[in-house]
């Protein structure tokens, strides 16, 4: 309706923290009232330990958040992009064998594997990144 | 592409974690996307850039090296708080070249002159 206004609220995440940080629980809540409240989350960028929330290897106990169903959520429901960068993965065990974490064995298939130029990218057409 | 005014916080050590590593990295990657990036020292950030450093005798990589390459990149306002190198007695022991050594104020006047960062 009035694009004005959607255009100077495209937002962009950098989660930098695993799946067991608090930072990481702030960055999905916030991401849901951004969408919630009419920001295009242009998407989220996992860098550093962050790629780690892409670990289908990690279960963490139903007592306590459960952060990786929260990122399918993001993407499936909130339809927001999760960008997964590849150096980071695979420093973080995530990516030995690209064709395995590509067949889905290592990573869910929610997250997108993308280089740094995608944090460019992101950077360029958001009018704000937040990083926690 | 719009052009950004990117700021690169560093504020840890060089060798403790990956975390200076990682901020040299994308330094590169947005520079060499022709963005306007700037970096920033400050608390223990600083000693990033000091001299003779020996990174292999604790099996690091001598990462530091690359810093030498940033004017390749247009990468040309690095910024260093002078207050952060005098409280740890390091305000000769700058290796790196053409680096800005200011005060707090100029410090945070260049950094509000970003409008986006990302922090190591």
């Amino acid at each position: 309706m009035n694009t004005d206004i959607e255009d100077k609220n495209k937002v962009a995440f950098v989660v930098t923290t695993p799946p067991n940080y608090n930072l990481t629980t702030t960055a999905i809540n916030l991401i849901k009232e951004a969408v919630n409240n009419s920001y295009h989350v242009l998407g989220v960028f996992f860098y550093q330990q962050g790629v780690l929330n892409a670990s289908k290897a990690l279960s963490i106990p139903s007592d306590e958040f459960q952060t990786i169903s929260q990122w399918l959520s993001i993407k499936n429901e909130f339809k927001v992009p999760l960008y997964l960068c590849a150096t980071a993965a695979e420093k973080h065990g995530l990516l030995s064998d690209e064709a395995e974490s590509l067949s889905g064995q290592l990573i869910y298939s929610e997250f997108d594997l993308t280089g740094l130029g995608s944090l460019v990218e992101l950077s360029s057409e958001a009018d704000k990144v937040i990083q926690l | 592409m719009s052009q950004n005014q990117i700021a690169i916080i560093n504020s840890r050590a060089p060798f403790s974690s990956s975390h200076a590593k990682d901020a040299l990295d994308i330094a590169l990657l947005f520079g060499s996307y022709e963005q306007n990036v700037s970096l920033f020292f400050l608390g223990d950030g600083v000693f990033q850039l000091t001299e003779q450093q020996l990174p292999e005798l604790i099996s690091q990589k001598d990462f530091i090296k690359t810093f030498s390459a940033l004017p390749f990149y247009d990468i040309e306002n690095i910024y260093v708080s002078s207050e952060c190198l005098a409280e740890r007695n390091l305000s000769h022991s700058i290796a790196v070249a053409d680096v800005k050594v200011v005060v707090r104020e100029n410090f945070a006047n260049a950094l509000s002159n970003c409008n986006q960062s990302f922090h190591f």
